[in-house]
């Protein structure tokens, strides 16, 4: 079975982060790392071929990223927990996607991948826009598992899974090919071992470029079906109001009186 | 794109403000748009909360009852919209900023082949274009966004943005045909409830959110749960709350976790690290307890009570109960 993990490259949520005010983009200077909630993604690939491995199946770990060639050595971390092999979908025209051009993009790179079972992280740490996933099945013509808690069973071409809903969780069943998005239930993404981090030197990464995947459609800033005209600080939030309750009843009458005033009660 | 197309995302006809929201603000943009507002309700309950939808002013409400749309995945939705954008024609698009609501916008933008916006707190005209406002980067950036005259646009608005209005309405009821053969791969075999009744966290008008203070999972039900039911909120939790596994991950609030911008939020024995902040600093009126007056938090709350929490939410939620009883 071939299992894709599509991670995004972000940059470091611990370092200060700004759009560009001339490019009205993010800046992406400092420290990138694997999104947060894609490394989730990774780890439910991971889980996925230890347990088929034990049961006597063989597949594959694909790591699938679009992000310029530089990120290379960050994508080799994703490979030093364990995947076998990654693709970078890089080209500068792919610059100024927004969602619908990079849902369409990555799409078209994983048409040409192949796969049997796509795993994404439910939201990107920077646009923080989470309807990529969705837009990415659509354009594949497969259908879209969100919200993954639990992979019960990925065999044989049908695919059981617990996903999250608001209120519990559903049980949902169907055949693969299918893209499903996890959540961070389904267990703390691994370290890369000392021994995962020398093999991940000697595991391949390919490069795909616009070139190889004949687009019909433009992508990048072109292709945008919706443009950023402003970017602004939003407005700020002063230090509070600070009381010291010397027991619960005063604590309690002071938040009380202080929603009265805002009249939130 | 002229007409406004409201998504009502319901559960067997029962919904929440966010519906009544984007109803409002659907029928607030179209004028300006020059075109009408629409809603559009799917699945068992459709038609009962139609009749909820007449109350704002909306040119049609579409529904269908089919019960397709409980047993499958989100695709008889998809269908459905797709259905209804393309009937209505040239369209924006608003979907709640909800689990549900972020998936069906991700589908319907890549079938419309439509710009996708999320998360938009308010719209304003320009030369008679549509403009979103969207806080980005966990808050720290405001963006101004608008859409290169596609046919479809579609948004997803962020629950408590918008206000509620009723309006003039003497909406006609139309039931969509159902598209015609299409099959369903993905089957819901079970739905489990683990918290019936709860408020879907995104969307509550009041959250009172629990962190390492709290010391374990029992004070999330007996101090918290009381005093959230007595606000008529939900109840949510920081990182450290949710890896220590006192609550579920869907209660997380933070980078991580859920984003809210409630009118209200309780932090309880949460510090307000940057990874938390960046879920909640949206939110109207922000009031923190905690034992230490030099927690994170004291920089952008606008109450903080330093003193016992385990002694403090208790009076608290008998303060609010005893005023919600006397009302």
């Amino acid at each position: 079975m071939k299992i894709v993990a599509t991670v995004k490259l972000v940059p470091d949520a611990n370092a200060p982060r700004r759009i560009d005010p001339q490019s009205k983009r993010l800046a992406r200077s400092g420290d990138t790392v694997i999104n947060p909630f894609d490394e989730y993604a990774i780890e439910a690939a991971l889980q996925l071929k230890g347990r088929l491995a034990a049961a006597g199946e063989s597949s594959t770990v694909t790591i699938f990223t679009m992000y310029p060639e530089r990120g290379k050595e960050v994508v080799r971390k994703a490979l030093a927990m364990g995947a076998d092999h990654a693709v970078m979908l890089s080209d500068a025209a792919l610059e100024g996607s927004d969602v619908w051009a990079t849902a369409y993009a990555i799409a078209q790179g994983l048409k040409k991948i192949g796969f049997d079972l796509i795993v994404t992280g439910g939201l990107a740490d920077d646009g923080n826009t989470g309807g990529v996933p969705c837009a990415i099945a659509e354009h594949l013509g497969v259908p879209s598992l969100t919200n993954v808690r639990k992979v019960e069973s990925a065999t044989e071409g049908k695919i059981r899974a617990q996903r999250e809903t608001d209120s519990g969780y559903q049980v949902v069943s169907g055949p693969l090919p299918v893209l499903i998005s996890v959540t961070m239930a389904v267990g703390e993404p691994r370290y890369a071992s000392l021994k995962g981090i020398m093999g991940a030197k000697k595991k391949p990464i390919d490069l795909l470029t616009l070139a190889d995947l004949q687009l019909p459609t433009a992508v990048g800033t072109d292709g945008a079906k919706t443009h950023v005209f402003e970017v602004g600080a939003p407005k700020g939030r002063e230090k509070a109001r600070v009381i010291e309750a010397a027991d619960g009843a005063t604590g309690a009458r002071a938040i009380f009186e202080f929603l009265r005033e805002k009249k939130l009660i | 794109m002229r007409h406004v197309i409201a998504f009502a995302e319901h559960k067997s006809g029962h919904t929440r403000k966010v519906t009544y929201e984007l109803a409002s603000e659907a029928a607030r943009l179209a004028p300006s748009l020059g075109g009408k507002a629409h809603a559009i309700a799917v699945g068992p309950g459709a038609s009962t909360l139609a009749e909820q939808l007449r109350n704002y002013a909306l040119e049609t409400i579409q529904v269908n009852d089919d019960a397709d749309v409980d047993r499958y995945l989100i695709d008889p939705m998809v269908d459905y919209l797709e259905v209804v954008a393309r009937s209505i024609g040239p369209s924006v698009i608003l979907l709640p900023n909800t689990m549900l609501g972020r998936d069906l916008a991700g589908s319907i933008s890549a079938r419309l082949g439509a710009g996708l916006t999320s998360d938009v707190i308010e719209f304003r005209m320009n030369d008679g274009a549509l403009e979103c406002v969207a806080p980005k980067l966990g808050g720290t950036a405001v963006t101004g966004c608008g859409f290169k005259n596609a046919e479809y646009g579609v948004v997803t608005v962020r629950p408590n943005a918008f206000s509620a209005e009723q309006g003039a309405g003497a909406a006609q009821v139309v039931t969509i045909e159902k598209p015609a053969g299409k099959t369903y791969a993905l089957t819901i075999e079970q739905e489990v409830e683990e918290a019936s009744g709860e408020l879907g966290l995104e969307e509550a008008p009041v959250v009172v959110s629990g962190g390492r203070g709290l010391g374990g999972p029992e004070p999330f039900e007996t101090l918290l749960r009381p005093l959230a039911e007595a606000l008529g909120g939900a109840v949510g939790a920081s990182r450290a709350a949710a890896d220590a596994g006192w609550v579920p991950y869907s209660l997380q609030i933070g980078q991580t976790g859920k984003i809210v911008s409630p009118p209200l939020y309780i932090a309880v024995g949460i510090s307000g690290a940057i990874q938390h902040k960046v879920g909640m600093q949206s939110a109207g009126t922000i009031v923190a307890i905690n034992r230490d007056s030099g927690v994170p938090i004291a920089e952008f709350a606008d109450l903080l009570v330093v003193g016992d929490l385990f002694a403090i939410v208790p009076e608290l939620t008998g303060l609010v109960a005893g005023a919600k009883a006397h009302a």
